[in-house]
């Protein structure tokens, strides 16, 4: 995996009043961060956005764009996501990882064979996992810890991961024993 | 209304021994349950339980902070399709 593909950080959302500005959704995990990125082009990298903040909405930014003067051009910015190049975003730390380099990468076993790829990374609160979806299988889950992902080689595009033993056998939960006022009843 | 001190909390039976052998075998097993409504006890603090959604285990490694909490808390069962944190990023 290369280290100059481009993230997605943002979402024009619709015009915001005659003056030719426009509401801006981030999806950055600190919102406002998104105006720390630069340059921020469209999906094919034809358009730069040169954005300057105006206001901030409820769950959005108002901000002007550079060469947007009127509503009819902020009405035709809508549902134009905004990339920033990876090689922009700031250098993670030791032992850190953009989830945006996890997702993609291949997960292989200790012999090297393919078991899938990293579709998504998750973290509920009890700790980072990711998402391997398997070519002709269910996706599974396995926690991103030194014992179940050992290595992680972005340059090469791949994490070397650790199955716990059964954790791809389907089990079924066990029975509950009935209680002795619920037999009273069926009966 | 909160549950009587006296009762204790409610753990499922078998999860106190799936978690003792667990730790028994030294292994980094992960626990399959889909008994989310067990709460979680300190002597679970170090494992790693994968936890039913309905459609998946969702790996929950037990910290001292989540004792008290349920396990359904930490494996959410509907999927979120937003757009979050593109520049998010994690630590093994």
């Amino acid at each position: 995996m290369t280290q100059n593909h481009k993230i997605c950080v943002g979402v024009f959302l619709g015009p915001h009043g005659v003056r030719g500005q426009v509401r801006l959704g981030s999806f950055t995990d600190d919102p406002e961060s998104i105006f720390t990125y630069e340059p921020l082009t469209d999906e094919e990298g034809s358009r730069v956005f040169a954005l300057t903040a105006r206001g901030v909405g409820k769950d959005h930014y108002i901000v002007s764009v550079k060469g947007c003067a009127t509503r009819e051009d902020a009405e035709e910015l809508k549902g134009t996501r905004l990339y920033a190049a990876r090689d922009a975003l700031p250098p993670e730390g030791e032992g850190e990882y953009y989830h945006a380099d996890l997702i993609g990468l291949e997960a292989r076993d200790a012999s090297g064979a393919t078991i899938g790829v990293v579709e998504n990374v998750f973290d509920y609160g009890a700790g980072t996992f990711l998402e391997i979806k398997p070519a002709n299988a269910k996706s599974f889950m396995l926690p991103f810890k030194d014992a179940f992902v050992p290595v992680v080689d972005i340059k090469s595009g791949f994490v070397k991961v650790v199955l716990p033993e059964g954790w791809l056998t389907p089990e079924k939960p066990p029975k509950e024993k009935k209680k002795k006022s619920d037999i009273k009843r069926d009966e | 209304m909160t549950r009587s001190v006296w009762k204790g909390p409610f753990v499922d039976g078998y999860m106190l021994g799936k978690a003792e052998k667990a730790r028994a075998s030294g292994r980094n097993d992960i626990i399959k349950t889909w008994s989310r409504r067990s709460t979680i006890l300190p002597q679970f603090v170090g494992l790693t339980f994968g936890v039913y959604n309905g459609n998946k285990f969702l790996p929950v490694s037990v910290s001292e902070n989540m004792i008290g909490h349920k396990f359904g808390e930490f494996a959410p069962t509907r999927t979120f399709k937003g757009h979050t944190g593109a520049d998010k990023k994690t630590k093994k």
